[in-house]
């Protein structure tokens, strides 16, 4: 049988070991068989060699290739049933010829060829012959071949085209002659040779594999088509041009997708389109991001140099304030204690010439060393005065100073007003009688307790009421003690010359003295009344004053009462 | 046997006339114008009573008060503070450091002596009470 023959003989010489070929066998029987029971269809037989990528049979037992995907797209079109012959090259083209193959397919066309078989029209392929080299040759021209191994397949197109070059252009190279293209390919990278001569196609397809890169050095161009008995299928071979010619124009048919597929050169490894922009979409968020954040990081540090530095010159700026601070504080305290000091050693020196003034006058008018004559005493008295004057004025002097100075220190304590009133009142009697004054005591208030100092609030008292008889020449001088809600008002009344109203509020600065004409009767520093408002004020109240020309003066004496203690 | 005072003050006149003062009122005074003489006198001849003017060159009145008050053979004498009241705490600051009392200068003459007779008569120790 026919088949068989082929079987045994094509697969032998044209497949590489562990091909299944009696799956192949069995399946390709049963198609056979099969269109000969279903005897009015007509198949159409298609000669199958190895040839890969344009017409091979695949690992699974399949035809396949470009030329393959063309016919069988044709053979749908057209309803015809193909039926597949793989064999050899020679064997193949024998059956061609003699009519047992409808259809062969990757034909090269020559003038031999034409006598024998049939072409259509329109090649379904250009092909050419390609020396493929090792990776580290660079092959420019066919001279470059010089002195080199080239492989080729024996007996082939490739085989005698270029022992004419070579011999042709004198180069000197030797051919290694093997049987399959295969094995071409594998004797460059065994490196049993330095070239491998074979179609393009088949070596684009392998050549990475071999590692081996295209050389420029391309010859024997061809146009390959679908090849017939002569005299026989000129209806398929029009039927193959016509569709041959829709498909080369229509990008989107068999022919174009079909090469893509099985060309590698076109099918350079790529990513499909998705995957680039999904890819640089995320390089560019991902730069984007990053670049983001490293923006923000410098922002974050300049930032925060720009804090730090600020803040250094803050602290430098507050040690700075505080150093003057400090100075400031320092040169105060240092004020302070030069006014104390001053106001001590004042005190001191002031006091103890006074000491033996009054002291030695005192001893005098005693007696104690002896008599003394009318004279002598009324002269020592006059002494004696002055200088009781003297220090009360020096006292007045070293109080407003240390008032000034903020020395003054007030003795608080809890002091029995009617008690008080009572003891200021005898200390002036004498003096009141003297100008034969009315000296009176008003107590409207009971049980009172006041929180002062109460060796300072005699001395107001005091100066009050020794000014109120002072300016009184006749009618009376009255105490008085009242309360309103939490205020007590202690009053010094006089019926005396009064005070113009102009010159009330100067009353009580310091130095002040009004102006009546009567100086020289009514000496003094005119401190009194301006230490006596301040040490009040110290205490927490003030002094006013009501007054009227010639019929007398009213000073007020308001203290505030926080708590009333009485007396069990 | 009349009382004896010891006068610490290094101003003669002052001391002039409180030792006049004094010695008219029936009483014996010594004086010292230094604190260091001070101390001295009154471990030898252990008076009644000192009186310490507070304002003394070299060592202050306080601080003889206070060495006065640590030594045992005159820490129980009486002291009563000279001072001119100048400043704020002079008062608390003599009490503190040891007197009994005090006295404000300028002094009045009419009542000094007397003043002193009653601190005598105050802060007498009690091996001198003549009723036992």
């Amino acid at each position: 049988m026919r088949i068989s023959a082929v079987n045994t003989k094509g697969f032998a010489s044209a497949q590489r070991a562990g091909f299944p070929f009696r799956q192949v066998f069995s399946v390709l029987v049963l198609l056979f068989a099969f269109s000969l029971l279903s005897a009015k269809d007509h198949i159409i037989r298609v000669g199958i060699y190895h040839n890969p990528p344009k017409v091979f049979v695949d690992e699974h037992g399949n035809p396949a290739g470009i030329f393959v995907d063309i016919i069988e797209e044709i053979a749908r079109s057209e309803g015809w049933s193909l039926g597949w012959y793989p064999g050899s090259w020679e064997e193949n083209l024998r059956l061609l010829s003699s009519g047992e193959l409808d259809l062969m397919p990757d034909v090269a066309f020559n003038e031999e060829r034409a006598e024998l078989y049939d072409f259509h029209q329109s090649p379904v392929l250009v092909s050419w012959s390609q020396l493929f080299s090792r990776k580290d040759l660079r092959i420019r021209t066919y001279t470059d071949l010089d002195g080199l191994v080239i492989a080729v397949l024996k007996n082939s197109v490739q085989e005698s085209i270029l022992e004419e070059v070579v011999s042709g252009l004198g180069i000197n190279s030797r051919f290694l002659r093997l049987d399959s293209f295969d094995e071409v390919l594998d004797s460059v990278e065994d490196k049993d040779a330095d070239l491998a001569a074979t179609s393009v196609f088949f070596g684009r397809m392998n050549a990475k594999e071999h590692r081996l890169v295209e050389s420029p050095l391309i010859f024997n161009p061809s146009n390959l088509y679908f090849a017939s008995p002569k005299g026989k299928n000129q209806d398929l071979l029009s039927a193959i041009d016509r569709h041959l010619e829709l498909m080369k124009s229509d990008s989107e048919s068999v022919y174009f997708s079909s090469l893509q597929h099985w060309t590698p050169e076109a099918r350079r490894w790529e990513l499909p389109t998705w995957i680039l922009i999904s890819i640089i979409l995320l390089g560019m968020t991902l730069a984007i991001t990053i670049a983001g954040s490293i923006i923000l990081r410098r922002q974050v540090l300049l930032r925060t140099n720009e804090l730090r530095q600020t803040n250094q010159e803050m602290e430098l700026r507050i040690e700075d304030r505080t150093e003057e601070l400090g100075f400031a504080l320092r040169q105060a305290q240092v004020a302070d204690m030069l006014k104390s000091a001053f106001l001590a050693t004042m005190s001191h020196e002031l006091r103890t010439p006074l000491n033996s003034i009054i002291g030695f006058t005192g001893i005098l008018l005693q007696k104690l060393p002896g008599e003394i004559n009318p004279e002598q005493e009324k002269m020592l008295k006059i002494i004696q005065t002055s200088s009781r004057h003297l220090l009360s004025l020096i006292n007045d002097v070293l109080d407003i100073s240390k008032i000034e100075a903020g020395q003054l220190e007030l003795r608080l304590s809890d002091v029995n007003l009617q008690a008080t009133l009572e003891k200021v009142i005898g200390l002036v009697s004498l003096q009141a009688e003297e100008k034969e004054l009315d000296l009176k005591l008003e107590m409207m208030t009971r049980n009172v307790f006041i929180k002062v100092d109460q060796r300072r609030f005699e001395q107001v008292l005091l100066n009050l009421l020794s000014n109120a008889i002072k300016f009184t020449d006749k009618g009376s001088v009255t105490l008085i003690s009242e309360k309103k809600e939490n205020t007590l008002r202690i009053t010094v009344k006089d019926s005396g010359i009064g005070i113009p109203e102009d010159k009330l509020d100067a009353l009580f600065m310091p130095f002040q003295q009004i102006d009546t004409g009567l100086n020289r009767k009514y000496e003094g520093t005119g401190l009194g009344l301006s230490i006596s408002q301040k040490l009040i004020r110290l205490m927490g109240g003030d002094i006013t004053l009501e007054s009227k020309i010639n019929q007398g003066s009213s000073f007020h004496i308001c203290l505030p009462l926080d708590q009333e203690k009485h007396d069990e | 046997m009349s009382k004896l005072v010891l006068i610490i003050e290094d101003n003669r006149e002052n001391y002039y006339l409180m030792r006049y003062l004094l010695e008219h009122h029936g009483l014996r005074v010594i004086g010292a114008d230094s604190g260091w003489m001070g101390i001295e006198m009154a471990i030898y001849n252990k008076p009644d009573i000192i009186l310490l003017d507070i304002q003394l060159p070299e060592m202050d009145g306080y601080s003889v008060a206070r060495r006065i008050r640590s030594n045992p053979e005159i820490k129980d004498i009486p002291i009563v503070a000279v001072t001119s009241y100048a400043m704020m705490g002079d008062k608390e600051h003599a009490l503190a450091a040891g007197a009994n009392a005090y006295i404000e200068k300028p002094i009045n003459p009419d009542s000094f002596a007397d003043e002193i007779l009653e601190y005598l008569e105050d802060f007498r120790s009690d091996d001198e009470d003549p009723v036992r």
